[in-house]
This record gives structure tokens, C-alpha cells and sequence, in this order.
């Protein structure tokens, strides 16, 4: 165990040092969540408020400009990954008597770290903006563990098709899964102005849950049941992502 | 004491492509061992196997007693790697790829610091160090990569193709850092080549292999030894079919005349005394009228070996197959 988060951290730094190299990634996962949290604040903000009765409609969107900026910087682990693969790099790493698991949970790693740094910008800005934290610091700071392990388990949608195809094209795909996934969630709306077909996908998108378990904690304070459930979903998540990055894994060294 | 060892290793890809095809090795520690093929040959694919990148289909391997299957990580441990090709991060600067590389070889951290610019030293790229590789030449890059392959002082080190699309210069390089290793510190190399004179200059012992079977094994006096001839070479004005076949019917004739082949508008001749053939390989070309350009005399070499053993030219090969079997 030691040794496998030894290796970790020093893939970690690696990719933490690739993500700093290549500024443009991170300027462009910080621009667009906060640009359509703007626009989307300003232009509908009051109408939609008072439509779906929420007060508060700046933070009402703030956690939804975190998961987006999520699953922006989330993705530049799979391009990484399959510049590693297409120079070599990837052979080299595997050359060493590095544990194969490290490889990707350095990785994962970075990407945590990545996102939960995200996760604070976005929401300082959102707080300026006039968001509000009813749980205070202490919900700030939940929700940047949220926000770091729904990173890291969205991280692996982009890096097992890295993996298993070796295509960045294809790894893509990894960060447009999201867009079906927010969509599908009570990102503009609450649920419960939901019905038919649409009702019963939020009901079974785990994005749903992570976005209301953050939710609640800018909008009404430490709500337990909204957290615990925010939690399981990513650990749902994140438990068949990173299956799926070992099999990937596997199939690549195969 | 045998450093790397096979038995019967075989390695298929889908749908029916027999990459490495039943070779035997038992290679002893201390020696630079040189696998010559063209592309596509199987070279690259039974390094893959040896350093555990890919498992064999069938038969087994060991580097260093250990088995690549069953025991990869510590087999890894042991063996240093340059791939065809130099895999390195174009993102980091040259110390940072060999301080990640000796953390994750474990190399203690007091020793980290001493032992990348001892490296960065013998491989010459101090003054290149803190330069993102991506800055870095070919030959730069080859050096660095081989320098990656020693930070952790392996006793074995696996080296494929190191020197392919390198200037002279960069090739010198490297073939003095295999000689300086191997005589100063036994280090034993594995060294894959499309180059003869490469395996004729540094190579104790030679492996040819052609379409994923060991053909002709040796050092390589032994290998131009078994050629059992000199080698005349004659160029005609027009290399027609027609006229090369006319001028192989005539040459065997000749006081002993052992071999001809036609190879890229030439006619080779093999024969038992190069020098006191030529007088009358010129008489017999000049009564069947074929005109003749050019005619030498030399010893054997690998490429006579090559051609002997595997019934073509390694360029002509490379030309044929480097593109659907470059990764084989």
C-alpha cells in the first residue's frame, strides 16, 4: 500500500508538472464553466427564479459551473494519457517496476487536485457574484471534497477510452458524455418541476445527486440525507470508472 | 552465468500473424548480443516479450533467472530499456525525465541528484539538461533515452534499434557508451539492428532472424566464417534481368565458383580465392559478351551472411515490409 502511494505521488507531480506546461487546458476549463455561469445568471437568472421559485438563482447555478469546469479539467488527464501512449512515453512507465494501478491512479491523482483547485476558483467567483454558502466555510470546504472526488471518478470515463483506443479523438467522447449527463439533471430546474421521461432519467443520473448535494449546501445549509446520497452516487461512479480504466488497462498490456 | 534465456517462444496477433515464431536464446551475462532482421522480422515484438511489455503466446523466457510472465515487476528491476524510437515526455527537461526515472526505479534519494549528472555527463547532454526534451535532436534524444535505460544501474539492458535514423556522429556515440558499459561495468546489451556493420563492430554474438525465425547464429567471425568464400562483386553497364542471368551462366564455370546471386543490378559471385578468380570471372563474362562496369573483390561480411541465410538484401526488405510490419 505504501509503496503503491509512493508511486502515485510521483506520477501525481509528473502530470501536476504536464498540467502547468500547458496553461491553455486549464484557461480554457476556467473560462467556460464561469463565461455561462455569467450569462446564464444574467439572462435568465431573475425570470427562472421566480418561474421554478428559487431565490437564490446565482446559487442556484453555481454548482452547476463547478461540475461543468469538473468535467472540462477532468478530461486533460485522457489527452495526456494518450500523449503518453502515441510518443512511447506510456511503454517507458510501463517499463519500470512501477504497479500498473499507479499508472492510472497517478493520474487520477493529478486530476484531484486539478479539480478541487478548479472547484475553490469557481466558487470564490460564484461567492463574489452572490452565490452565498449557507453551511459556511465548513460546506466550502465539502464541496471542494465533493467536487475533487467527482473529478477523479469522471476522470476515468475519458481515461479508459484513452486506454483501450490509444485515440484522443475518441477520449473525447470522454468529456461529451457530460453534456447528456447535466442536461439530464436538475442543472436549470428543480427536480421536481420535472415529469415523464425526464423525471425518471434525473431519477437515475448520478449527476442529479451530486449536483443537489452541493446544492444544498449554498442554498439551505448541512442537509444530510441530500450529502449522503451526493457521496454514494460518486462512489458508484467512481467505483465503475475505475473498473473500467483497469480493464482498459488490462486489454492494453494484454 | 545465462543472463536471458528462451525457449520455443512464440507470439501471434490476430487474425493469423506468427510475429515471433519458436526461437531459442541463451544469452550469457557480460556480452553484447545483437539481433539483426529487417523490419517486420520479429525483432522488436521478442524484446517486447524479454522486457515484459507484451506476453508470449507460448514457451517461456527468463532475464537474470526470472521469469517475464510470472515474475514482470521483478524482472523490471533488473533490466534497463531504449525502445525503437525514443519515448520520452517532450514536456519535461531532460534531468527531470531522469530524476523521475531513477524515483521510480527507486534509486535512493540521496543518490538521485549524483547519479542524474553522472549520467547527464556520459551521455553529454549537461549543458542541455534543464531544455524540455522537446528542444532536443534526434540524436540528443536517443542519448537521453539511453541514459534513462542506466539510471538504475542494470545489468541487463535492452536496446531496440538505438541508432536508427541517426547521424554518424550520434551513432558513434552510442556504440561508444555500449563498449564503455559493457567492458567497464559487464553489463550484458540485447541489442536489436537493421545495421550489420552495427553488429559486426560491437556484437560477440549474433542472432539473423527472418520472418519470425532464428536463421544463422554466431559471433560474427564465425557467421562470415561459415560463408566459406570471398565474395566478387560485378557491376554490369544495363542491369537487365537478361543480361545479369547471361552473366551468372558464364560465371559458373569458373575455378571454384560456389554461388551467384543477382542483387540490386549487381551479380555477386562467391568463390573459394577471390584473387585468382577475377582473371578468369573477366574472361568468361568477356566471351559470352556481357559488358562489364565495375568488378571487386572483398572478405565476407554480415551482409553476405544475411543474404545467404535469408535469400534477400536487408534494404530491399525494409523497402517491401517496413510499412504493414513495422511493428511486428
Amino acid at each position: 500500500m505504501i509503496r503503491l502511494a509512493y508511486y502515485t505521488f510521483v506520477l501525481m507531480k509528473r502530470a501536476l508538472r504536464e498540467t502547468i506546461r500547458q496553461p491553455g487546458f486549464e484557461a480554457q476549463n476556467i473560462f467556460i464553466p464561469i463565461f455561462f455561469f455569467a450569462v446564464i445568471t444574467a439572462a435568465i437568472g431573475n425570470t427562472a427564479g421566480r418561474a421554478f421559485g428559487v431565490d437564490n438563482y446565482t446559487g442556484f447555478q453555481m454548482p452547476v459551473a463547478i461540475l461543468q469546469g469538473i468535467a472540462g479539467a477532468a478530461s486533460v488527464s485522457s489527452f495526456g494519457m494518450v500523449t503518453d501512449i502515441e510518443r512511447g512515453y506510456f511503454d517507458k512507465l510501463l517499463l519500470t517496476p512501477t504497479p500498473r494501478l499507479a499508472l492510472v491512479l497517478g493520474r487520477l491523482a493529478s486530476d484531484g487536485v486539478r479539480v478541487t483547485l478548479l472547484t475553490a476558483l469557481i466558487m470564490t467567483i460564484g461567492i463574489i457574484a452572490g452565490a452565498g454558502m449557507e453551511a459556511g466555510v465548513g460546506g466550502f470546504i465539502v464541496i471542494l471534497l465533493l467536487g475533487g472526488m467527482f473529478g477523479v471518478a469522471y476522470a476515468g470515463i475519458g481515461l479508459s477510452i484513452a486506454l483501450r483506443t490509444g485515440s484522443a479523438q475518441a477520449s473525447q467522447a470522454g468529456f461529451l458524455v457530460f453534456f447528456p449527463l447535466l442536461f439530464l439533471s436538475p442543472a436549470f430546474a428543480p427536480k421536481d418541476n420535472f415529469e415523464g421521461w425526464l423525471k425518471f432519467l434525473a431519477t437515475i443520473n448520478p449527476v442529479t445527486y451530486i449536483l443537489e448535494g452541493m446544492r444544498s449546501l449554498v442554498l439551505d445549509g448541512w442537509e444530510w440525507e441530500k450529502l449522503a446520497y451526493a457521496s454514494l452516487a460518486i462512489a458508484g461512479l467512481g467505483a465503475f470508472t475505475l473498473t473500467l480504466t483497469m480493464l482498459s488497462l488490462r486489454y492494453r498490456i494484454r | 552465468m545465462t543472463a536471458i534465456f528462451a525457449e520455443a517462444l512464440v507470439r501471434h496477433f490476430p487474425p493469423d500473424i506468427r510475429a515471433v515464431d519458436g526461437i531459442d536464446l541463451d544469452i550469457q551475462g557480460g556480452q553484447i548480443f545483437a539481433f539483426l532482421g529487417a523490419n517486420g522480422s520479429g525483432k522488436t515484438t521478442t524484446v517486447r516479450m524479454l522486457t515484459t511489455l507484451i506476453q508470449p503466446t507460448s514457451g517461456r523466457a527468463s532475464v537474470q533467472g526470472l521469469d517475464v510472465v510470472k515474475d514482470g515487476q521483478r524482472v523490471r528491476e533488473q533490466i534497463g530499456v531504449a525502445l525503437q524510437e525514443a519515448s520520452l515526455d517532450d514536456l519535461q527537461t531532460g534531468r527531470e525525465l531522469l530524476t523521475l526515472q531513477a524515483r521510480l526505479y527507486h534509486v535512493p534519494s540521496r543518490e538521485v541528484t549524483t547519479q542524474v549528472e553522472r549520467l547527464l555527463g556520459i551521455v553529454d547532454l549537461e549543458d542541455a539538461a534543464d531544455r524540455r526534451v522537446k528542444t532536443y535532436s534526434g540524436g540528443m534524444k536517443r542519448r537521453l533515452d539511453l541514459a534513462a535505460a542506466l539510471v538504475h544501474r542494470p545489468k541487463v539492458i535492452f536496446l531496440d534499434e538505438p541508432t536508427t535514423g541517426l547521424d554518424p556522429i550520434s551513432r558513434e556515440a552510442i556504440w561508444r557508451y555500449v563498449v564503455e558499459l559493457n567492458s567497464g561495468d559487464g553489463v550484458t546489451f540485447f541489442l536489436t539492428t537493421q545495421y550489420l556493420e552495427e553488429a559486426d563492430r560491437l556484437a560477440h554474438d549474433v542472432a539473423i532472424m527472418d520472418r519470425g525465425k532464428i536463421v544463422a547464429r554466431g559471433s560474427p567471425e564465425e557467421l562470415k566464417a561459415s560463408i566459406g568464400a570471398d565474395r566478387i562483386t560485378v557491376r554490369v553497364p544495363d542491369d537487365e534481368d537478361a543480361l545479369l542471368k547471361r552473366a551468372v551462366e558464364a560465371l559458373k564455370s569458373v575455378n571454384g565458383f560456389e554461388d551467384a546471386r543477382i542483387s540490386e543490378g549487381t551479380v555477386v559471385i562467391y568463390v573459394r580465392d577471390g584473387k585468382s578468380a577475377v582473371a578468369p570471372i573477366v574472361r568468361a563474362l568477356d566471351e559470352l559478351g556481357v559488358p562489364m562496369e565495375e568488378i571487386s573483390v572483398s572478405r565476407p561480411t554480415l551482409d553476405d551472411v544475411f543474404l545467404r541465410t535469408t535469400g534477400h538484401k536487408m534494404e530491399q526488405d525494409d523497402l517491401l515490409g517496413a510499412p504493414a510490419r513495422s511493428q511486428l
